[in-house]
C-alpha cells in the first residue's frame, strides 16, 4: 500500500516497508513516475488532485495531516500546513480547520516571489536569512505590496539578507494570525524547510514548535496511515 | 399587477395585499454570468447593474436598508438615481414593534394602500405549508436540496401564490437517510448548486437560516405582522439571533454548522462570535462571484464531513 499526495506543486509518495518509512518527491506533473507498476487498489490518495489520480480510497489533506503528524507527535494541539498555494491550520482539539487560499501573502507562493526577485532558489532564502544583522519592518499584508515595500527597503540601504529576513517576518506574522492559542504546534509542508521562516515564526509564537524530519511528506504518510 | 422588486425580506403578504406582486431581485444572481464593475458584495453589485440596465423588469423597488445591509443601501440609491421609483425600508435593531408598524404603513402608502386584505390570511396559510415542508425535511422525508429551492423562493412566493402552492404540492415524500446533519447559517450561498454539492458529499442540510426566516413570520394585518416581523433575526442584535439559532439547532439534532459568508459583507465579522457561542463544529466558507461551487469550497466541505465523522 502507498500513500500518494499530489498537490498543486509537488507529488509525494510514502511506503512503510518492514517498519521503515520510504518516500519519493517529484513535481506534480510527474506524479505518474511515483506509481509506475503499482495497482490502483494499492494507492491511498490525498492532495489537490486526490480524486483525479488512481486510488483505492482518497482523503482530504486535512484528515491526512492529522494522521501523518500523529505518527511523530501523538499529542499535538494545532497543525499548520504551509503549502505552495495555500496554508491550512487544523485545531485538533476543536476538530476545526481553516484554509487560506485566497491571498498569496500567507502561502509558499509569497516566498517564491521573493526568491524570484533575487533570482535565487527557494531553499537559499533560509540560509541568507541567517546572515542578516538587522531586520527591517515590512508592514504590508498584501503579497504584491510587500514586494514593493521590500524594494524600498533595499533602496533605504538594507542588505539582501536583511530584506529577506524582513520578508520572512512579514510572512510569519501573516501565518500567526491564523493560529489559535495553543501549547503544541506542528509545522508541516514544503515551506517549513526554510529555517529562516521557521525562526521568524518561532519568534512570534513563542510556543513549543514541532517539525517532523521530512515535513513535505506528512500528508502522503497520513493518507497511508488513515487507511491502514 | 405591478411587479415590485425587493432586495431582502419585505413582508410579501403586505405587497400582495396592496395588489402588487413581489420579485426578489436576488433570485437572478446565482445563475448570473455578469462580472460587475465597482463591486464589493456580488449580490448587490449584480442586481444593481441588472436593474439599471433594465434586465430585471420591475415597476418599483423596495430596498431593505435598516437592520440589513449597507451595501444594499448604497447600491439601491444608484438604482433610484437611474430613474426607478424606490422605497427604503428599515427594520428596527431593538425590535420596536411600533416603529416597524410605522414603517409598514409607509410601505403600504408607497404601494398604493391595501386593496385585498384577504391576502394576509392566504399567505399565512401558504407559509404554514412551507413550515410543514421544513419539518419534513429535517425528519428525513424530503430531499434537502429540493426543500431549499422552495424555501428560498418563499421571500416572494415566486411572485404568485398559486404557483408557490403548486411547487410545494409537487414535492414527493421519500425516506431519506440523513447521515451528517448540517445547519447552513448566514446569508445564502451565491453558488446555484451548493445544496446538491453538499448532499453529494454526504452533508445533509436540514436547516437554512435565512430561508427559514422567510416562512416563519406572518400575520393577518399590519399590526400583527409588525409584531411578528420585528423578530426577524438578521435585523436584531447578534445575541438575539444566536439564542434563536441555538434552539433551532437543538430541535433539528444538528451535527455541525456551515457558516456561509460573502466577500465584502459585514456578516463575516460575526464569524468569530458565532464560532465561540455555538457549541458545534463550525465550518466557515466565503464566496464571491456566482456560478458553480468552486473546488476549493468542495475541499472544505469534504474535509468538514471527515471532521464530523471523527467527532
Ligand atoms: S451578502 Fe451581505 S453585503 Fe451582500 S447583500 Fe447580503 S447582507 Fe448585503
Amino acid at each position: 500500500m502507498i500513500g500518494l499526495d499530489v498537490g498543486s506543486t509537488s507529488a509525494k509518495r510514502v511506503t512503510i516497508e518492514k517498519g521503515e518509512l520510504k518516500y519519493n518527491i517529484t513535481s506534480s506533473q510527474n506524479w505518474r513516475d511515483l506509481v509506475d507498476g503499482i495497482d490502483c487498489d494499492e494507492i491511498i490518495s490525498t492532495g489537490y488532485f486526490r480524486n483525479s489520480v488512481p486510488h483505492r480510497a482518497s482523503v482530504t489533506e486535512i484528515t491526512a495531516a492529522i494522521h501523518g503528524v500523529r505518527h511523530y507527535f501523538p499529542d499535538i494541539d494545532v497543525i499548520v500546513d504551509i503549502g505552495g498555494q495555500d496554508t491550512k491550520v487544523i485545531d485538533i482539539r476543536k476538530n476545526n480547520f481553516m484554509i487560506n487560499d485566497k491571498c498569496s501573502a500567507g502561502t509558499g507562493a509569497f516566498l517564491e516571489f521573493v526568491a524570484n526577485y533575487f533570482r535565487l532558489e527557494l531553499v537559499e532564502l533560509g540560509r541568507l536569512h541567517m546572515n542578516a544583522k538587522r531586520i527591517p519592518d515590512i508592514n504590508n499584508t498584501c503579497g504584491v505590496f510587500a514586494i514593493s515595500e521590500m524594494i524600498s527597503q533595499l533602496v533605504a540601504g538594507y542588505s539582501k539578507e536583511e530584506v529577506i529576513a524582513g520578508m520572512h517576518h512579514a510572512f510569519a506574522r501573516r501565518i500567526s494570525f491564523m493560529i489559535p492559542d495553543a501549547e503544541k504546534i506542528a509545522l508541516i509542508g514544503g515551506t517549513v524547510k526554510n529555517e529562516g521562516m521557521v525562526m521568524a515564526l518561532k519568534d512570534l509564537l513563542r510556543k513549543e514548535i514541532f517539525i517532523p524530519p521530512e515535513p513535505q511528506i506528512i500528508n502522503a504518510l497520513g493518507a497511508l496511515k488513515y487507511y491502514s | 399587477m405591478s411587479k415590485i422588486g425587493i432586495t431582502a425580506l419585505v413582508p410579501p403578504e403586505l405587497i400582495f395585499a396592496c395588489d402588487c406582486s413581489p420579485l426578489d431581485v436576488n433570485n437572478f444572481i446565482p445563475e448570473s454570468r455578469k462580472y460587475p464593475r465597482n463591486k464589493l458584495c456580488a449580490w448587490t453589485a449584480i442586481w444593481k447593474e441588472m436593474l439599471i440596465q433594465k434586465e430585471i423588469r420591475i415597476e418599483s423597488l423596495i430596498v431593505v436598508a435598516g437592520g440589513d445591509c449597507h451595501n444594499a443601501l448604497v447600491d439601491g440609491q444608484k438604482v433610484a438615481m437611474s430613474g426607478t421609483r424606490t422605497h427604503f425600508f428599515f427594520y428596527p435593531f431593538d425590535g420596536d414593534a411600533e416603529y416597524l408598524e410605522s414603517q409598514l404603513w409607509r410601505l403600504s402608502d408607497f404601494l398604493g394602500d391595501i386593496k385585498n386584505p384577504d391576502k394576509f390570511k392566504e399567505i399565512t396559510n401558504l407559509k404554514k405549508l412551507g413550515q410543514d415542508m421544513d419539518k419534513k425535511r429535517y425528519n428525513g422525508k424530503i430531499n434537502p436540496g429540493e426543500a431549499f429551492r422552495i424555501l428560498i423562493s418563499s421571500s416572494d412566493l415566486q411572485s404568485d401564490p398559486d404557483k408557490f402552492r403548486k411547487a410545494i404540492s409537487s414535492i414527493r415524500e421519500n425516506n431519506i437517510e440523513l447521515n451528517s446533519r448540517v445547519a447552513l447559517i448566514g446569508v445564502p450561498p451565491i453558488y446555484h448548486d451548493f445544496h446538491d454539492v453538499a448532499q453529494s458529499l454526504d452533508l445533509a442540510i436540514v436547516f437554512d437560516e435565512l430561508p427559514y426566516e422567510f416562512i416563519r413570520h406572518g400575520g393577518n394585518n399590519i399590526r400583527e405582522i409588525a409584531r411578528d416581523y420585528c423578530n426577524y433575526t438578521f435585523a436584531r442584535p447578534l445575541e438575539f439571533r444566536i439564542n434563536f439559532l441555538q434552539k433551532e439547532l437543538e430541535k433539528r439534532n444538528i451535527d455541525g454548522v456551515i457558516h456561509y459568508t460573502q466577500f465584502a459583507c459585514h456578516h463575516m465579522l460575526e464569524d468569530e462570535v458565532i464560532r465561540k457561542e455555538l457549541d458545534y463544529p463550525v465550518l466557515t466558507i466565503q464566496g464571491d462571484l456566482p456560478g458553480k461551487t468552486p473546488e476549493q469550497i468542495k475541499l472544505r466541505l469534504e474535509a468538514f464531513r471527515e471532521a464530523l465523522l471523527r467527532s
